[in-house]
């Protein structure tokens, strides 16, 4: 079901996503079917990304439509299947972190289950390893950042889901983290699915790239 | 305005009635123990006339300038009985055959109040007051005893005839006759501070006059003259303090007992209803809400009333927890279980607004790393929770050291058993020395109170703390 590095990435992952939610103001309905495993999807702030991430990861439960991955149905509304955000997962990193504040860093990291010397090693490649012992309150934007992406890492996903990861991080720092979360996908086939207002963070992650306007899906060939 | 013995509420308005009939003004009562009414008089109760259910009461209120001391009269006699529930197997059939031991509970007024001194007097001249102490309900005044019995909270009662005559929920067993016994008579007085002298004087004329005398016999009364002349020798205040059990700091580790165990009984059921009210809407949503505020806006004396009327003895329920060996009226479970439902909105409301502070992404998150709702809920969302749920505890905690109406109601006033803070400080108010005992009780009241307003704040400010952790520094 996961691509295994040669197989072509499209029949590997086989996403399909097909559904319709109602927001404040839009109403977000894309029949999507992305064809590289490293996909981001750009657009202005209001346009639905994160709703769509959402809807991924199994946490909008007004989502009508269809959703598959691989031979796995997430979400078909006509037959009334829905799988709940725990089974499906998806490492879904949203874009304030959301770090468990009455857990230490290391607490977080390992929530998912993680044995402690993954933790170290998760912490040491995202050069956290000093704050393990901490809180949350006593991180920055970017540390705290780091920490999710880590924490979703660490819990074996089947697709990681990014909302913004990067938009704390300073430049250098960027790069650094972004090699660190391609060579992770690499390793383990894991396909991303990353969300950004930011062009340069598309190209950082992303071999394919869509555009979200308005609740609508379009192709973007740009960065191909 | 007269002010008269309880055990007088329904003679005295037929007696008002007739003296309306010749001409006289109208009359309004104020009802209540004589123990009460007394010290009310000195403390500035309207009243013109006083009927006390005792001489000694009387001439306590004599000595203080309460009454004017010549115009004291002898008004009418009583008796005192032993009374059952009606339809009661086995009759006791004498004094001495109260020390049985199937009579569980034994209701008598308290201990100030004129039949509750009666009663003691007369289960102690048949030396059975040692074996009866242990299982005493004590009611407020003889009308709240008769109450008791008849809806068989007790097994059996010792109030005046004229109270069992008028209740056919209960049966006469016997009566304490003889010169052994305690003769209950009640004596009337003019109030000092009345600005209706001359009315009062009538008015106390006609209630021991030959037309009034008719209408006292017809309800089980004994001629004024059987009661021999007023006591003329001022009673000694001590003989009036008929509180030697009450221990004031057997009130404070009772009211820490009951509020803690109202406390701890009541957090599972919060955290749930709390919970469900800030993460669920489901059909009749705001119908719960409303029964589970209730008791914050319905007087306590009602809730109690209700909780009897659910829980009592004599009710399926009751019945079913009784037989189970859970009876809970007039138990430490009831004054518990008052304290708790009165307590119980404001620990939800604590609780339902820490749900709502917590963000539900925490959750997700959760989610989404693979830990189903339930675990979340415990790894997650009760511990962020934490310290609002404390803070709610606190308040019931506060709340029910100070719950007074629903336990007298429900649980009633028994030393060591259901007599809380409040509780001993309403009986103290009766007792004319207990003013140390007072003081003891109030300061530890306010200091409890202060100090868990004070972990209130405390646990609140960290739980605000807490929630804004993951915005940034």
């Amino acid at each position: 079901m996961v691509a295994d590095g040669n197989t072509v990435a499209t029949e590997a992952w086989g996403l399909h996503v097909q559904v319709r939610v109602a927001l404040d103001a839009i109403e977000l309905d894309v029949d999507w079917r992305p064809e590289s495993d490293h996909v981001a999807i750009v657009g202005p702030s209001g346009s639905g990304k994160s709703t769509l991430l959402r809807a991924l990861a199994g946490l909008e439960p007004g989502a009508q439509g269809h959703v598959s991955f691989g031979d796995d149905v997430w979400l078909d509304s006509d037959s009334g299947v829905y799988t709940p955000a725990w089974e499906r997962r998806v490492g879904w990193v949203p874009q304030d972190a959301l770090l468990f504040p009455h857990l230490s860093l290391r607490e977080n990291l390992a929530y998912a289950g993680a044995g402690q010397p993954d933790v170290e090693r998760m912490a040491a490649s995202l050069f956290l390893s000093d704050l393990l012992d901490r809180r949350p309150r006593f991180l920055s934007g970017g540390e705290r950042q780091r920490v999710a992406l880590g924490r979703a890492l660490l819990s074996a996903p089947r697709m990681l889901l990014l909302d913004e990861p990067f938009s704390a991080l300073d430049r250098p720092l960027r790069s650094e983290v972004a090699a660190m979360v391609r060579a992770f996908a690499r390793d383990s086939g894991t396909p991303i699915v990353l969300v950004s207002h930011d062009e340069h963070d598309a190209e950082l992650l992303a071999d394919e790239r869509w555009v979200l306007v308005a609740g609508r899906l379009i192709a973007d060939g740009a960065s191909a | 305005m007269v002010l008269a013995a309880s055990s007088l509420q329904d003679v005295l308005p037929a007696v008002a009635r007739a003296w309306d009939a010749r001409g006289g003004v109208p009359v309004r009562f104020n009802f209540d123990a004589t123990s009460r009414l007394a010290p009310q008089i000195l403390r500035g109760a309207l009243a013109d006339v006083f009927v006390s259910a005792d001489d000694e009461w009387m001439r306590w209120l004599e000595e203080r300038g309460g009454v004017d001391g010549p115009s004291i009269r002898r008004v009418a006699t009583n008796q005192l009985v032993f009374v059952v529930p009606t339809g009661a197997p086995d009759l006791p059939g004498d004094p001495g055959s109260i020390a049985r031991a199937d009579l569980a509970r034994i209701a008598l007024a308290g201990e100030n109040v004129p039949a509750g001194r009666y009663a003691r007097a007369a289960l102690e001249s048949v030396g059975a007051w040692s074996s009866v102490e242990p299982r005493v309900l004590r009611g407020g005044s003889v009308r709240g005893t008769l109450e008791w019995v008849a809806r068989a909270e007790a097994d059996g009662g010792i109030v005046y005839r004229s109270d069992a005559l008028a209740e056919d929920r209960v049966s006469l067993a016997f009566a304490f006759e003889g010169e052994a016994f305690p003769r209950p008579a009640y004596s009337g007085a003019v109030a000092t501070r009345t600005e209706f002298r001359g009315t009062a004087e009538a008015f106390l004329d006609f209630m021991s006059g030959a037309e009034a005398e008719a209408l006292f016999s017809a309800s089980g009364f004994g001629l004024a003259s059987a009661g021999g002349p007023v006591a003329q020798t001022p009673a000694a205040a001590s003989a009036l303090d008929a509180s030697p059990g009450l221990d004031p700091w057997s009130a404070v580790r009772l009211s820490l007992i009951v509020a803690l165990s109202a406390v701890l009984l009541g957090l599972v059921p919060a955290v749930a209803m709390g919970w469900l009210l800030a993460r669920k809407d489901f059909l009749g949503k705001s119908f719960v809400s409303m029964i589970v505020m209730a008791p914050l806006v319905v007087p306590p004396v009602v809730t109690g009333f209700l909780l009897l009327s659910v829980l009592g003895r004599d009710s399926a329920l009751g019945g079913l927890l009784a037989t189970m060996g859970l009876p809970i009226p007039f138990t430490l479970l009831g004054a518990t279980l008052a304290a708790l439902v009165v307590g119980f909105p404001l620990y939800v409301m604590a609780i339902r607004a820490v749900f709502d502070t917590v963000d539900r992404r925490f959750e997700e998150v959760s989610w989404t790393l693979g830990v189903p709702k339930a675990p979340t809920f415990l790894r997650i969302s009760l511990p962020l929770a934490l310290p609002g749920i404390a803070a709610g505890a606190v308040l019931a905690f506060a709340r029910a050291l100070g719950e007074f109406g629903a336990t007298v109601v429900l649980a009633g006033n028994m030393e060591g058993e259901t007599r809380t803070i409040a509780l001993a400080v309403y009986s103290l108010l009766e007792s004319p020395s207990g003013r140390g005992a007072t003081w003891i009780l109030v300061i530890a009241s306010v200091v409890l109170s202060l100090v868990a307003l004070l972990g209130f704040e405390g646990l609140t400010r960290w739980q605000r703390r807490r929630m804004e952790d993951h915005h940034g520094r």
